[in-house]
């Protein structure tokens, strides 16, 4: 596997931890405020995220240009994805794509 | 737990975070909590993770907040310059008291010894011979 350089092709989630990458999956197809993102994470993925954690990762990807928040609606903030964090899931999505074939190959090569 | 404990730890934990923090996530995390701890998450769960939360944001570096670490840094450094500073000015008056006292070298320090009955000093040696015949030690 090649380290992608540059901008464009860096995987810059690589680093940021599974409840961001969990996070901007859930954001992708649409708006949702903190709790929408527990439930569906939960659902999604089976991983029962904890409150510190979901707003540690969206100040975190809110810093990075990844997500962005929506007018307040009650005492609810709705995030909604950015062009730059679509770009980013996209390349690091691709990234698991490729390791997840590697690996399913090598077991099929070793006969396991 | 009933509702108004919960609620009560929910509060007192998030006091923990940064005032900033607070202004802005404080009133919709108290209700994610409570919708939490509504859908059956155990209070002290919720409170737990934010905690966990509260201090990754303290720990968290910012510019405005790396100022202020290094501002506490310096203080704590000229602090601790100072206390030694004073240490040191205590103790040595104490040390030259105990160095013209020198308690553990009075054995070698010269002069005439005490007398020891029965005993007659050499004229060669008469410090070092009488004080091993009254300790058993020499300098």
């Amino acid at each position: 596997m090649s380290r992608q350089d540059g901008k464009a092709g860096q995987d810059v989630l690589r680093r940021v931890g599974e409840a961001s990458v969990l996070i901007l999956i859930s954001l992708a197809d649409g708006p949702k405020h903190g709790y929408a993102l527990i439930q569906d994470i939960k659902q999604l993925a089976d991983v029962e995220l904890g409150p510190g954690t979901l707003y540690g990762a969206l100040d975190r990807l809110e810093r990075l240009g990844l997500i962005e928040p929506l007018p307040a609606d009650d005492r609810r903030h709705p995030y909604r994805i950015t062009a730059t964090g679509a770009a980013a899931l996209r390349v690091h999505l691709d990234s698991l794509e490729r390791v997840s074939a590697a690996g399913r190959l090598r077991l099929r090569l070793g006969g396991i | 737990m009933d509702d108004r404990r919960a609620a009560r730890l929910v509060e007192t934990v998030l006091r923990c975070y940064p005032a900033r923090w607070r202004r802005r996530h404080g009133e919709e995390a108290a209700e994610l909590a409570a919708l939490l701890i509504r859908d059956g998450t155990p209070a002290v769960s919720v409170a737990w993770s934010y905690l966990a939360g509260a201090a990754r944001e303290w720990l968290t570096p910012r510019p405005g907040r790396y100022l202020t670490a290094v501002a506490c840094a310096l203080l704590v450094a000229a602090g601790s310059l100072g206390v030694s500073a004073g240490l040191l000015a205590s103790a040595a008056p104490a040390r030259a008291a105990s160095t013209s006292q020198a308690p553990g070298r009075v054995h070698c320090r010269p002069g005439w010894p005490e007398p020891v009955p029965g005993v007659t000093p050499a004229m060669s040696r008469p410090q070092v011979i009488n004080w091993e015949a009254r300790h058993g030690r020499s300098c």
